[in-house]
C-alpha cells in the first residue's frame, strides 16, 4: 500500500506527529490539518486515499467534517477512520450513515491504526479491481 | 299470672283500647259521611267514659299499692329494730307463723305483702338493668369521644404534614372532587388551595389543553384511578401560564418556564378495597436533572481531557518500543513528548482536584492580612525567567501605601501566577506584560490588572474563558493548557474571597485579565 496518501486531522500536534512518523516509516505520504476547515480544503486539493480524523475538535467536530466530506463530490467516497477520546461510542446508525469505516478510541495504538488503514485500503483496492 | 294482677292488666288494656278507639274515631270523623259521623260520636263518647273509669281505677289501685309498700317498709323497720341484722332478708316474710306472733297474721295481708315485695324486686331489677345499660352506653360514648379526638388529632397532623411539604400534594375523592391540596399545589396549578374544596378535576386543571401539561397530569390521575394502582410514577413537564394575546388580538394564555416533575399517584382504598380517592405528590426534579446532565458532561469532558495526553504518551511509548524512532534525536524528541504530556496529565489532575475541593467546600482556607504588592513581587520573580526565555518584557509598579487584603496566601499566589503565566504564554516575542494594582478607597476594594500585548480573544468567545475546560480555539496552537487555570482563578477569587474576576480583550492587540478583592478591615489586621 506504499505511496498512498493519508490525511491526518487532529487539534493535538503530538498526535499528528506520531501518526505521520508511523505512516511515513511504512511508505505512506502524509498531509495534515489541525482543524476541520483546513482539512476540507486539503481533502479537495490533495485527494487523499484515506482520512484519519479526531472526533472532538474546536469549531468543527469530526462528525461535521465527515458530513461535509460526504456532501462534496470529490470526497464523498473517501474512507474515514475516526479517533475518539469520548467516554461514549459513536452510534452505529450514524457511523453507517456517514460511512465511517472504523472508530478507534484514544489512547490508541499506532500499530493498530496502521493495520486498520492497510485493511481498509486493501478492501477498497479489491472493490476498484472488480 | 296471680288473680290480683288480672283486673290490673285487664283495666290497663281496656284504657289503652278505649284511647285507641277514641283516637281512631277522631281520625275517621274528618273523612266519612253524615250517617257514620253520629255513630262515631257515640263510640268516641263511650271510649272516653270507659277510659276515664279505667284511669280512676288504676289510680285507686296504685294508691293501695303505695300504702302496702309503706306499711311493708314500716314493718321491716320494726323487724330491724327488734333484732334482725341489716342486709338479712326478713325471714318472717316467707314464714307466716313469724307474723302471727307479731300480731299480723291475716292471710290477706300476707298476700299483699308478697305482691308488694315482688313488685319492689321487679322495679329494682328494672332499674338495675337500665342503670347497667346506661353505664355501658356512657362508656361507649366516652370511647367514641376519645376516638373522635384521636382521629381529629390525626387529621390535623396529616394536614400539617401536607401543608408543610415543599412538594405539591393534591388529593381527590371518589367523585374526582378536591379533598385537600397544599400551597405548593395551589401555586403549581394556579388555584386557591384553601378555597377550592369539592371542585372537580376539570375545574382545577382546566378542561382545555393549554399546553402547560396540566391535561396530561389530569389524564395520568384518571388512568391511575382506572388501573387501581398503588404508587404509579411518571415524569411530567409542567409550565406556568401567563396572559398573552393571539394574532387577532383575543386574549389567550401561553405556557412558559417548563419544569420537570416526578409525579407519584396512589389510589386510596376503603375497607372493601374499592377506590375511594386518589392522592398525588409532585416533586420538582428540574434542578436534579440539570445537575445530573452537568455531572455527565463534566465526566465526559474530564475523560476526554485526561485521555488526550494519555494518548500521546502511549503512542510515543509504543513507537519507541517498536523502534520507529530512526535516530537518537528523534528518540529524544519522543522522550520529551512523553515527559511533557505526563506533566500535563499531572497538572490536569491537580487542577481538577483543586476545583473539586473548592466546589465541595472541603479545601482548608487560611486567610490572613496580605500585602498585594509583596505577593505580586514574589510571583513576578518566579515568572521572570520564563518571560525572558520567551523575550517578553514584564513589569510591576511602584508600591501602594495600603493594599492589604484578607486572603489565603497560597491560593492568591496561584491566582496571580496563573494570570501572569497565561499573559506571557499568549504574548509573542517582543511583547510586554504589565501588572498594576489600584485601591478604591470608597468601594474598599483592591483591583489587580494584568495587561498583555498578546494575541487577544475573539469577542464571541470571551464570555467562556472562565468556563471549565474552555480553550480559545484559535490560540490552542500557541500554548498548552488544561482549560482549568482560569476557572480555578474564578473559583478562588469569587467563591473563597468574595471578589470578582474580569476580562477585556481585543484580537491582535492584547488582553487585560484581573480581579477585585475587598480590602482587609483594620480590625482584622490588628487581630492578626
Amino acid at each position: 500500500m506504499s505511496g498512498k496518501k493519508v490525511l491526518v486531522v487532529d487539534d493535538e500536534v503530538h498526535i499528528i506527529h506520531v501518526v505521520a512518523i508511523k505512516l511515513r516509516n511504512n511508505g505512506y505520504e502524509v498531509v495534515s490539518a489541525d482543524n476541520g476547515a483546513e482539512a476540507l480544503d486539503l481533502a479537495c486539493q490533495e485527494k487523499p486515499d484515506i482520512i484519519v480524523t479526531d472526533f472532538q475538535m474546536p469549531v468543527m467536530t469530526g462528525i461535521e467534517l465527515v458530513e461535509r466530506l460526504r456532501d462534496n463530490e470529490a470526497t464523498k467516497n473517501v474512507p474515514v477512520i475516526m479517533l475518539t477520546a469520548r467516554s461514549f461510542a459513536i452510534p452505529e446508525d450514524q457511523q453507517r450513515r456517514l460511512r465511517i469505516s472504523e472508530c478507534l478510541s484514544k489512547p490508541f495504538s499506532p500499530r493498530e491504526l496502521m493495520g486498520t488503514i492497510e485493511d481498509i485500503l486493501h478492501q477498497a483496492q479489491i472493490v476498484i479491481d472488480k | 299470672m296471680k288473680p290480683a294482677k288480672v283486673p290490673y292488666a285487664v283495666v290497663t288494656g281496656t284504657v289503652v283500647i278505649s284511647l285507641l278507639v277514641a283516637g281512631a274515631t277522631e281520625w275517621l270523623d274528618s273523612g266519612i259521611g253524615a250517617g257514620w259521623r253520629s255513630f262515631c260520636d257515640v263510640l268516641r263518647f263511650t271510649a272516653y267514659c270507659v277510659g276515664a273509669v279505667g284511669v280512676i281505677w288504676l289510680g285507686w289501685y296504685w294508691l293501695r299499692l303505695a300504702r302496702a309498700i309503706a306499711s311493708t317498709a314500716s314493718q321491716m323497720q320494726q323487724h330491724i329494730a327488734s333484732g334482725i341484722c341489716p342486709g338479712q332478708r326478713p325471714t318472717g316474710l316467707q314464714d307466716p307463723t313469724a307474723h302471727r306472733t307479731a300480731g299480723h297474721n291475716t292471710p290477706a295481708f300476707q298476700v299483699k305483702l308478697t305482691e308488694a315485695i315482688e313488685l319492689t324486686e321487679a322495679i329494682v331489677g328494672y332499674v338495675d338493668s337500665y342503670s347497667e345499660a346506661t353505664e355501658q352506653l356512657l362508656e361507649q360514648i366516652e370511647q367514641l369521644q376519645i376516638q373522635t379526638r384521636l382521629s381529629n388529632k390525626q387529621r390535623r397532623n396529616t394536614e400539617a404534614i401536607i401543608y408543610s411539604l415543599p412538594d405539591a400534594v393534591i388529593v381527590f375523592d371518589e367523585f374526582d372532587r378536591l379533598l385537600i391540596a397544599n400551597e405548593a399545589a395551589g401555586k403549581l396549578f394556579n388555584f386557591d388551595h384553601e378555597g377550592s374544596q369539592h371542585q372537580s378535576i376539570d375545574e382545577i386543571f382546566g378542561a382545555e389543553n393549554t399546553g402547560t401539561g396540566k391535561r396530561k397530569f389530569a389524564d395520568f390521575l384518571r388512568q391511575s384511578r382506572k388501573a387501581k394502582t398503588q404508587a404509579t410514577r411518571r415524569e411530567i413537564e409542567l409550565s406556568s401560564e401567563f396572559a398573552s394575546q393571539q394574532e387577532d388580538g383575543t386574549p389567550a394564555r401561553a405556557a412558559v418556564n417548563p419544569r420537570t416533575y416526578d409525579c407519584i399517584v396512589s389510589c386510596v382504598h376503603d375497607d372493601s378495597q374499592h377506590v375511594c380517592g386518589i392522592a398525588a405528590a409532585l416533586h420538582d426534579v428540574t434542578r436534579e436533572k440539570e445537575i445530573s446532565q452537568m455531572k455527565n458532561d463534566f465526566v465526559s469532558h474530564v475523560s476526554h481531557e485526561l485521555k488526550t495526553p494519555l494518548a500521546s504518551i502511549t503512542a510515543y511509548a509504543e513507537m519507541l518500543c517498536d523502534g520507529e524512532a530512526a535516530d537518537e534525536e528523534t528518540r529524544r524528541k519522543f522522550y520529551s513528548v512523553i515527559q511533557t504530556q505526563a506533566e500535563r496529565l499531572n497538572r490536569l489532575i491537580e487542577d481538577i482536584l483543586n476545583i473539586s475541593r473548592i466546589e465541595s467546600g472541603l479545601i482548608k482556607v487560611d486567610k490572613t492580612p496580605l500585602s498585594l504588592m509583596i505577593l505580586i513581587e514574589e510571583q513576578l520573580q518566579m515568572i521572570r525567567s520564563y518571560a525572558e526565555q520567551k523575550n517578553v518584557e514584564i513589569s510591576g509598579q511602584k508600591p501602594i501605601v495600603y493594599d492589604q487584603v484578607y486572603a489565603d496566601k497560597d491560593m492568591l499566589s496561584q491566582v496571580i501566577i496563573n494570570l501572569l503565566s497565561n499573559a506571557v504564554k499568549y504574548t509573542r516575542a517582543g511583547g510586554s506584560v504589565k501588572i498594576t494594582t489600584e485601591v478604591d478607597e470608597d468601594a474598599r476594594l483592591a483591583r489587580v490588572s494584568i495587561t498583555d500585548t498578546g494575541v487577544g480573544i475573539p469577542a464571541d468567545q470571551i464570555e467562556h474563558v472562565f468556563d471549565k475546560f474552555y480553550r480559545v480555539g484559535a490560540n490552542k496552537k500557541l500554548a498548552q493548557g488544561t482549560g482549568l487555570g482560569l476557572n480555578l482563578v474564578k473559583q478562588i477569587v469569587e467563591r473563597i474571597h468574595n471578589g470578582r474576576v474580569f476580562v477585556t480583550s481585543q484580537v491582535d492587540v492584547g488582553s487585560t485579565f484581573g480581579f477585585e478583592l475587598p480590602l482587609a478591615t483594620e480590625q482584622k489586621v490588628e487581630a492578626a
